[in-house]
């Protein structure tokens, strides 16, 4: 894990983020906790049916649930350094099951200074335990002049 | 635009179907029309159930004596709360309770946090819609402001309708 210091950060930097271990019960728990009670991550039955050409199966996690993951992952790093989580962009490109386990990551992409701040750019994905690169995406974090670790 | 502000007095409807012929589908969608919404008091007890079901343990979200001390000078919520923000600003029959909606992407930008006590409210609207490889796509426009006026966050997103 990379050090959140805009100085000595380049390209390539990796920032590690927690494992989560998805269940019925995290699903369950995230829908309470995001008020988002959409049958797809709560009736099995609906899950049976057909989306257009998708088939889930069954019940999956909530696309923002990586979101969430991500965010923490982000806000974890930069917070100590005093950074601060401007940007998040993510799309979703595998569901997430019951069962899987899966990490964020991120990857320092480029850094850039404007007119009032320094900024960094990191590429983040989230992967389930066989590898599959389940939602990916772009972050933007500020690391403004005065910050203590800057 | 805003009704009554949502709280434990109106129980949230969790059952999705309930409201569902209420809601428009995506030929009733107009790009451009603001969504009806609702002001929300944010309270600490849904930033920690936020918090436990992603796992976030910062003290600056948790711990009131440490918060006071850090730099927001007092308990914020994580930046991502607009996740819980969403429906609990939008009221039962808006169409992003309709069941069988799959987010296909989102990207949030971060003024300012919002925290407990807040009362939070909510522009929004369809920005665009599309039809893409026989699917039928909204694009979300939505900005999240505090009682004082203040842009906690704004971001856009799409979802994939229910035919």
């Amino acid at each position: 894990m990379t050090t959140a210091n805009f100085e000595s950060l380049k390209a390539g930097d990796t920032i590690d983020g927690p494992a989560f271990a998805v269940s019925r019960e995290s699903i369950r728990l995230f829908c309470d906790a995001s008020l988002d009670y959409n049958p797809l991550h709560l009736d099995d039955n609906y899950m049976k049916g057909d989306f257009g050409k998708t088939n889930f199966g069954g019940i999956i996690m909530h696309g923002m649930n990586n979101f969430g993951l991500i965010s923490r992952m982000l806000t974890d790093w930069a917070l100590p350094a005093g950074a601060i989580h401007r940007r998040l962009e993510t799309r979703w490109l595998k569901p997430v099951k019951p069962g899987d386990t899966i990490r964020p990551a991120g990857t320092v992409k480029a850094k850039q200074i404007s007119a009032k701040s320094r900024w960094v750019l990191v590429d983040v994905a989230v992967q389930n335990q066989r590898g599959e690169t389940v939602a990916a995406g772009e972050a933007m974090l500020e690391f403004p002049p005065n910050a203590k670790a800057g | 635009m805003a009704q009554a502000e949502s709280s434990a007095a109106t129980p949230f409807e969790t059952d999705f179907w309930k409201d569902a012929k209420l809601r428009k589908v995506w030929d009733d969608i107009v790009p451009g029309e603001p969504r009806k919404t609702l002001p929300y008091k944010l309270t600490q007890e849904a930033i920690a159930l936020y918090c436990r079901a992603v796992g976030e343990t910062n003290p600056l979200y948790l711990d009131e004596a440490a918060a006071k001390a850090g730099p927001y000078g007092g308990l914020i919520a994580p930046p991502a709360i607009h996740i819980l923000l969403m429906f609990a600003c939008t009221p039962a029959d808006d169409w992003m309770r309709s069941p069988g909606t799959v987010n296909a992407g989102q990207s949030w930008s971060y003024s300012i946090p919002a925290r407990p006590g807040d009362t939070i409210t909510l522009q929004a609207r369809a920005l665009d819609k599309f039809i893409k490889r026989e699917r039928l796509f909204v694009v979300h426009d939505n900005v999240f402001f505090n009682q004082h006026g203040d842009v906690i966050c704004s971001g856009r997103g799409q979802t994939i309708r229910p035919m």
